[in-house]
This record gives structure tokens, C-alpha cells and sequence, in this order.
């Protein structure tokens, strides 16, 4: 996991979306994984980094970091080497004071590496309370120093503060980590390449007994395990030294060779405090970063839709086919009739009892020679029967809510090859007191007109 | 001849609600349902699929149209009750090009493949001789058989039905497409599996999915309302000065620009949550999101779609919105109360409220050298549950929306909405929120998560 795979990430989203299907099928085809969403993600990311545009975002941006990164490397890892150098510079006229360089391996470290701790803490917050601190401020100031271009393809860039922060945080340990070994290496160089004589001293009054117990608490990590690489009591009283005037202490002169020494404990003091306190507070933010990275990639938008995607079973219970399109004519039917003649020749009834067909007459004031039931529980051929003995002027109740079928069309068809005139009479339930609501009547006017049948009328 | 899983072949007379049937069950609203006889000519099917695979499949047929032809043909083969269902085979093959007998032909064919039978007839009308050819066919089939009573209209005739139907119906049930819940939805299911005992077990595991998909529903439809609350809240709406100072078209265009975002953002939201409940081709007549004075800030509106006055002052003073709209609420509306009489404080006018305005326009200077014009994010306390009300009102009458009605749906949000669903704990909680949405500072993923979680007890308390 890293920052390309962010941005790839961020890339993806922006312009590839693959089907909700696809990412289903990819959800499944890595169930494996799906107890972490980070890894699905990843995995997504791999799949499909291939459909981005060339060159990637996260290339450029990768490599301007690298090498912005780069140079500020080489910078204080030189910086380091060379305030080393400064410190440790011996003209042969007076020693080299230990103290200077051990603020500089011990204590500039340590403050250092709090403030870190502090802006590690606030590394969620966008607002820093002590803004010099912030890391955000610094990034900023950073930031002018990369192309325009590319700060603006950086602004795009959804980096979360938190992140931001990290990222700078990060970058800053490793610098100083650098900027340490660059002290280490000038230690090592000057002892090999001169013969530096090492001193002590202090305005403040420091026996060195007391001196001699502050070193051994500075060298408590490796003073039992290495006991050479700490000064001993009678160095410390040999190498202190006053300046006043130009003359050097005698016992000083006499043990030259062994104020030497101390260069031993300078290095372990270097490798402890700058070396690797600092390599594992860079540990530290490493993790911190991937921490952040890791929030900022599960909070981009999209991340929770993709998940589910992956995540969520398709379900779907709609038709996969298109259904062909019904189009009804509205027309209304021309043949219409409002009032019923006062009597036919025949009554047909479809379905219809013929109980149910007399009340019906009589109801509507309508009176008839004959009066069938058809359809309904007939048989055809009693069917085919009834339209053989019609003639003349039918009229033909229908329940004006049942739909006319075509069983009841091939019957109408039939009969007026038989008979003069139909009157088709929808009539609705005897709840509605026979009466056709004007949605039914219309239903068959509709019906109707698809028919194109001459002889017949419609009630209305 | 059974398939796989259990089908299910919706059948009967025309126009007694089987596509209306079939688009429930189905949450399909593609189906064509109207009150012309014949409008589905070729059987189709809709299949409960999870990601692919067939759970169960539901066929909507054509009604029948010639069934006494058909069963006289049926009826010249004398054979013994176990051949009768060849008989039916038989007919299918002599009469597959046969154009008058399409319908049945189509109606057949699944039932033959291995669906049980869901005869539906409408329980609102007479029961008549009529249908009992249908029956007989279906009973030649040999295929097991239910009978769904539909009520298409006011009247009841459904006692007449149960007695003819349990002639030929071993299972009688009722069930209306258009008023159906999801629990009677889901009962009904049941009562399918029942027709055969190897299917009950896929049928329960499909009812357990059905669950699961309404909980996406739920899921969804919350994360769609979150978004739209955070993005609406949060939106920022900037734009480059030709000048230093904007000008009074300027202003006035950045809050018109403002308005029709929060105005796209709602319908892209609505939208949303019509597909997530699979309403594809909703119509829907409702008033639109106003920003104006009267519509949105006045005495009425602000009780009708918003909170009250009083709820309102105690928002502002408990959510911690103590800054902009907040401040002006508590001193009684900085900018306007220096216009107004006491007397016009005392006696309430809107502007005492301070919820006149939407946000700040800002004019920004910039590193690159140009001046913005800037508005937002919302400052209006009352507009977070001006939106809220009407996207969760808008979410309910969708979810609950039947797929099998084909009317424009009339969104008209009542007075007694709110009341529904908020009370003064949920209030508060809510506001934390929006109080963050409307701060320019950054909202994690975790938060507008919980808020999703309020979002969606809202809506189940709501719909269910
Ligand atoms: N009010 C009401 N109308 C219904 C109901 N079921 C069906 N309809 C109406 O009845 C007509 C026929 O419905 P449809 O589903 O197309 O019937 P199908 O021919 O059997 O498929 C349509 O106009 C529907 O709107 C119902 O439960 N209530
Ligand atoms: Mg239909």
C-alpha cells in the first residue's frame, strides 16, 4: 500500500467506472479477501490500473515527490556532514569541545522528535493550534517550490489533511535521519583522517564526577554491554579544560593520546540518539502514514459504493426482456346507440341465465320473442344452435365488466353472417343495478372498433 | 419435466390484475397493465435472480381466450386421469402456429414446463359459469394449483368465489397488487411454496432474499439521503470576478447558481431513490424546492415542511449552531432586528427568525491573483429539515409505491409529516450533524455513516 495506489485509486474513480455487475463478479472472484475491505480495494485497484491513461497521475506526482524528496536528502544528509565537520574542526590549538557535539547528536534530536510527537498528535486536525508547527504549513511552503503545474494537479488531488500531514511528517524524520548520519560520517572521517584531541568544558561548575554521571546516563542504553564505549572517570578529569589564555593544561599534553577516546562514546551517543531513535520514530510515522492512507482511501468518495458493490449480492427480480409495446387506439366507436328499441326478436344473454335475462328485460322495458343464454356453461354446438334459430333484431346483454374474449368474438363474428342487427348492451352487476360504468363502456367501444363489424350496435 | 427451481405461471381471464400481480411481486414497474383485454400477448418471464443465479421464476401470461374450444378439444380424448396431462402436451404441439390459439398456447406452455398455478380471478365481481372451463383446463394440466382473489373494485363477491373456486383450489388466498405491504408480499410467497413440498425450501431461502433486498433498499435509500443532506448543507458555490468587487448581477447570479445546485442535487436524489426501489418510469407531480421568502420561511411553510418557530429556537440554541443563523436567532436576528420595530420582534415576523437568508456571498481574494465570489456552505438551520421532510416524504411514498400502478403519483407532504417520524432527541441528534455539514470542516466517513444509520431507522420506522 502506498500513495500510488491512492492516487491510482482516486484515478480510477474518477474516470473508469466498471458496471456494478462487473464489480460484483470481481467481489466474488476475491471473496477470499472480503474480510478486508482495504485488500478488495487493492485488488480492484490492480485490476483495472491497466485502463488509465498513460502516464499516470500517480506517476508523475510519484516522481516529482521522489525527487523533491531526493534533493532534500542529499541536502541535509551534506548539512549534516558538513555542521559536523564545523564542530569537530581541530586546528591543533585547542581541543575540540565535546559538548557542542553532544547537543547537537542528544539534544537537538530529542526536541526535535517531542515537537514531532506533537504534530503527530494533531496530524488529524486541519487547523494546528501552534501553526509553525503544523505540518500543513510547512507542506505548503514546500509545495511552492514544485512546478506550477504540478501544484496544481496536486490541489486536485484529494489528500486529506490528516494525510498531508503525514506525508510531511514522515518525509521530516527521514530527513533528520539523514541530516544525522551526515554528523556520523563527518565523526568517523575526521577521527580516521586527524587526531582530534577531545575536551570538555563549561561555564557552569561541573566537577566531573557530576560531568562523569551525566555521560553515564547519557550512555545508559550500551554502557553495560559496551563499558569501553563510555568515558572513564579519570578521561573526563584529564580532558577538562579552561580557557584561559592560550595555554594548554599540562596533564592535558601528557595524555594526548588517550583524549582520543572519547570519539568512541561520540559515535554511540550519534548512533543511539540521532541513528536509531530516530529511525524508529521514522518507523513510527510510516505507520502513521500508512494509517492515514488508509482512512483517506476507504473515505474517498466512491470507496463505500464500490465496496458495496463488491460486497452486496445482486439481487434482482425484474423481467431481463423488454416487452413488446401495446399500443390501444383511443377512437371512440362510431355505432353507438342510447336508448334501447321496446322489442326484439331475440334476446341473447352471454353467460347469462335466462332467469337473469327476463328481470333483465323486464328491467330495461324491453320486450322479445325468444331469449337464449349463450356461452357461458353452453357447448359450442348448443351455441352454433341458438345462432341457427336467430334472426332478425337481437339484442345482446353482456356483463359490461367481463373483457370480451375472443370465444365471445368468434360468436358475435358468426352470428351476424345470421341476423339483420346486433344491439350490444353492456350491463353492469345487479349491485350496480345493471348500470355500465362509462370505463367499461368504453372498453367495449374499443374492442369494437379492432372488429369492424357492421351490423352491430353498442349501448351506451 | 421440472426445471431446476420452482416457476410459478400467473394465469386466468383477461384484465383480472395478473400483470398487476406479476409487477408487485416482481418490483418491476416495466410491466404493461391497463384495462384493455389483451395487452400481454407473449408469456414473460421474471426470474429472482442473486447475482445470476435463478432463486425462483414468476411467468405473466395471457389471459385465456378461447377455453371452451380448448377444453372441447381436450375433452375428445377419452383417457384416464394420468394421461390427461399428455392430452394438454399434445395440444400445445398441434397448436403452436395456430394464431387463434396464441394466448393458451402461451399460458400452457410454462405450466407444462413444471409452474405451479396461481389462478387469479377479481373478487369485486360476480363469480359466473364462465370461468369454469379456464378451471378445467388448468385441472387437465396436472399441475398443482392456487386461486389469488384480486380486488379491482369496491364491492365483494369474494364469498361466492371462495365456494366455486374450492372446487377446483386446493389453496384460496387474497391478495391487492396495488395496497399489498412487503409482509403480505412476502406471506404470499409462503403460501406459493406451499404447492409443492420439494419447493419450499428454495421458496424460503427466496423470501429470506427478498428480505435482504429490502434491507438494500433501506441501506441505499439512506446513503442516497445522507449524501444529499452533506452535499447540500456543505456546497460551496464559487466563481471568478472580472472586478474586485462583485457586482449586483454578480451576486444575484451566485445565488441563483447556489439554488439550482441544491435544487439538481434534490432531484438527482429523488431519482436515485426511484431506481433503488426500481420505480423506472415514475411520473410524479410535487412542488419544487423554493427558496423564496414566503415558500420556504414563512409562519406556515416553516411548520409545514421545516420545524416550528419554537422548535426552531431551541435547535438554534442546543445544536451548538451558534454562529450565523444561530446568533441572529438567539438576538433575535442581528441584521434585521436593527430594521425592525420591537414591536415587529414581540409580534414575530419571519425576519425575526433570521432565516431569511440561505448563506453568506463572500467575496474572496485569491493567491492567483482573481477575486471570487463566494456562497455558502447553508447557514438556514431550517432548511436542513425543509430538505429532510420532503426527501424522506418523497422515499416513503416511493418505497411504498406499488410497481403495478401506472398513475402520476401526487406528492403532497401534510402537515402532520414530521410528526411522524421526529421528536425532540432525534432533533438533537440530528442537528450535531447538521451542524457539521454546514461548518466547512471536513466530514469523515465514519460520521456520515452513523448519520446514514439515523437516516435509515427513520425510514423503517416510516415504511414499515
Ligand atoms: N384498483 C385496482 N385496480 C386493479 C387491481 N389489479 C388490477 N387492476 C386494474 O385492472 C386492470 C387490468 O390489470 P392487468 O394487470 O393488466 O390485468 P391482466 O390482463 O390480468 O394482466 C388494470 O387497469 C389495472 O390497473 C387492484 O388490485 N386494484
Ligand atoms: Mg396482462
Amino acid at each position: 500500500m502506498n500513495l500510488k495506489n491512492y492516487i491510482d485509486f482516486y484515478a480510477l474513480l474518477q474516470s473508469h467506472k466498471p458496471s456494478r455487475e462487473e464489480n460484483r463478479a470481481f467481489g466474488l472472484e476475491i471473496e477470499d479477501v472480503n474480510y478486508s475491505p482495504f485488500k478488495q480495494i487493492l485488488l480492484w485497484v490492480q485490476k483495472y490500473e491497466g485502463r488509465l491513461k498513460k502516464p499516470l497521475l500517480s506517476q508523475q506526482i510519484g516522481s516529482y515527490l521522489y525527487g523533491l524528496t531526493l534533493t532534500l536528502a542529499i541536502l541535509a544528509f551534506l548539512l549534516g556532514l558538513f555542521s559536523g565537520m564545523g564542530l569537530l574542526s581541530y586546528s591543533g590549538h585547542e581541543p575540540v569541545n565535546v559538548i557542542y557535539f553532544l547537543a547537537m547528536v542528544v539534544l537537538l534530536p530529542l526536541l526535535t522528535m517531542i515537537l514531532t510527537f506533537f504534530s503527530m498528535l494533531k496530524a488529524g486536525s486541519s487547523h494546528s493550534f501552534l501553526v509553525h508547527i503544523s505540518p500543513a504549513f510547512w507542506m505548503e511552503r514546500v509545495l511552492q517550490l514544485l512546478p506550477k503545474k504540478v501544484q496544481h494537479t496536486l490541489k486536485e488531488l484529494p489528500l486529506t489533511p490528516q494525510l498531508t500531514n503525514w506525508m510531511l511528517i514522515k518525509r521530516s524524520q527521514l530527513l533528520a535521519l539523514l541530516f544525522s548520519l551526515g554528523l556520523l560520517v563527518s565523526l568517523l572521517g575526521m577521527v580516521t583522517t586527524k587526531d582530534i584531541a577531545f575536551a570538555w568544558s563549561t561555564t557552569l561548575q561541573v566537577s566531573p564526577q557530576e560531568f562523569h554521571s551525566y555521560l553515564l546516563s547519557i550512555a545508559f542504553a550500551w554502557r553495560d554491554l559496551f563499558p569501553w564505549a563510555v568515558p572513564s572517570l579519570e578521561l573526563i578529569e584529564q580532558s577538562q579544560y579552561f580557557r584561559l589564555g592560550e595555554n594548554l593544561d599540562m596533564s592535558m599534553i601528557q595524555n594526548a593520546s588517550k583524549l582520543g577516546e572519547w570519539w568512541k562514546f561520540l559515535a554511540f551517543t550519534t548512533l543511539f540518539y540521532a541513528i536509531f531513535l530516530r529511525f524508529t520514530l521514522w518507523l513510527f510515522t510510516q505507520w502513521g502514514f500508512r494509517y492515514a492512507l488508509l482512512k483517506s482511501f476507504l473515505s474517498l468518495e466512491g470507496s463505500t459504493t464500490l465496496l458495496r458493490e463488491m460486497n452486496e449480492p445482486i439481487i434482482s427480480t425484474a423481467s431481463p426482456k423488454e416487452e413488446q409495446l401495446f399500443t390501444s387506439h383511443e377512437k371512440q366507436y362510431g355505432m353507438q346507440i342510447a336508448k334501447l328499441n321496446s322489442s326484439y326478436d331475440v334476446t341473447l344473454g352471454w353467460a347469462m341465465s335466462s332467469s337473469e335475462l327476463t328481470v333483465l328485460n323486464d328491467t330495461m322495458q324491453v320486450t322479445s320473442k325468444d331469449v337464449f343464454e349463450v356461452g357461458g356453461a353452453n357447448s359450442l354446438s348448443e351455441d352454433s344452435a341458438i345462432i341457427a334459430k336467430s334472426q332478425g333484431n337481437v339484442l345482446f346483454y353482456v356483463k359490461s365488466w367481463e373483457p370480451p374474449t375472443m370465444d365471445f368474438v368468434d360468436f358475435l363474428e358468426e352470428l351476424v353472417i345470421q341476423v339483420e342487427h346486433v344491439t350490444l348492451t353492456p350491463r353492469g352487476t345487479s349491485n350496480e343495478k345493471y348500470i355500465a360504468t362509462q370505463k367499461e363502456l368504453e372498453m367495449w367501444g374499443r374492442k369494437l372498433e379492432t372488429l369492424h363489424l357492421k351490423k352491430v350496435w353498442l349501448k351506451i | 419435466m421440472t426445471s431446476m427451481h420452482p416457476t410459478f405461471a400467473v394465469v386466468g381471464h383477461p384484465n383480472k390484475g395478473k400483470s398487476s400481480i406479476v409487477s408487485t411481486l416482481a418490483f418491476d414497474d416495466s410491466v404493461q397493465i391497463s384495462d384493455t383485454p389483451g395487452t400481454t400477448t407473449k408469456k414473460r418471464s421474471f426470474p429472482l435472480t442473486v447475482d445470476g443465479k435463478v432463486l425462483y421464476e414468476l411467468f405473466d401470461t395471457p389471459g385465456f381466450q378461447r377455453a371452451r374450444r380448448v377444453l372441447a378439444w381436450l375433452e375428445k380424448h377419452e383417457v384416464p386421469a394420468s394421461k390427461k396431462h399428455e392430452v394438454v402436451l399434445a395440444f400445445i404441439e398441434a397448436h403452436k402456429d395456430d394464431e387463434r390459439f396464441n394466448d393458451e398456447v402461451q399460458l400452457l406452455e410454462p405450466i407444462m414446463a413444471g409452474a405451479g398455478i396461481i389462478y387469479v380471478v377479481d373478487g369485486s365481481k360476480p363469480y359466473g359459469e364462465e370461468y369454469e372451463a379456464e378451471m378445467e383446463i388448468l385441472r387437465w394440466t396436472g399441475q398443482p394449483s392456487m386461486a389469488l382473489i384480486n380486488h379491482i373494485g369496491e364491492s365483494d363477491y369474494s364469498q361466492e368465489w371462495k365456494r366455486a373456486l374450492g372446487h377446483y383450489f386446493k389453496m384460496v388466498r387474497t391478495f391487492n397488487p396495488m395496497l399489498a405491504t412487503f409482509s403480505q408480499h412476502l406471506l404470499l410467497l409462503e403460501s406459493m411454496a406451499q404447492l409443492k413440498e420439494e419447493w419450499i425450501a428454495p421458496v424460503n431461502h427466496s423470501i429470506d432474499l427478498f428480505k435482504a433486498y429490502h434491507e438494500q433498499m433501506f441501506e441505499r435509500s439512506a446513503n442516497a439521503i445522507a449524501k444529499l443532506m452533506y452535499k447540500s448543507l456543505s456546497h460551496v458555490e464559487q466563481f471568478a470576478l472580472t472586478q474586485d468587487d462583485a457586482s449586483k448581477e454578480e451576486r444575484e447570479q451566485i445565488e441563483e447558481r447556489y439554488q439550482v445546485v441544491l435544487r439538481g442535487l434534490e432531484q438527482t436524489s429523488q431519482k436515485q431513490i426511484e431506481q433503488i426501489w426500481n420505480h423506472h418510469h415514475l411520473e410524479k407531480e410535487q412542488e419544487s424546492l423554493t427558496f423564496e421568502g414566503v415558500d420556504l420561511f414563512s409562519k406556515e411553510s416553516a411548520s409545514l415542511f421545516g420545524l416550528t418557530r419554537k422548535e426552531l429556537l431551541i435547535t438554534g440554541a442546543t445544536g451548538g449552531a451558534m454562529t450565523g443563523a444561530g446568533i441572529d436567532l438567539m438576538f433575535g436576528g442581528g441584521t434585521f432586528l436593527l430594521g425592525s420595530t420591537i414591536g415587529a420582534v414581540l409580534g414575530g415576523s419571519s425576519a425575526f427568525f433570521g432565516f431569511n437568508e440561505l448563506s453568506d456571498v463572500k467575496v474572496l481574494g485569491k493567491s492567483l491573483g482573481t477575486n471570487y465570489l463566494e456562497m455558502g456552505p447553508m447557514k438556514n438551520i431550517n432548511f436542513a429539515y425543509i430538505l429532510l421532510n420532503r426527501t424522506l416524504f418523497h422515499t416513503t411514498k416511493i418505497a411504498s409505491h406499488s410497481h403495478a400502478l401506472r398513475e402520476i403519483v401526487q406528492l403532497k407532504m401534510g402537515r402532520t409529516f414530521t410528526e411522524k417520524w421526529m421528536d425532540d432527541t432525534l432533533r438533537k441528534s440530528l442537528e450535531k450533524y447538521h451542524t457539521l455539514f454546514r461548518s466547512k470542516d471536513e466530514v469523515k466517513a465514519e460520521v456520515l455513516s452513523e448519520y446514514e444509520v439515523l437516516i435509515k431507522d427513520v425510514l423503517k420506522h416510516l415504511i414499515d
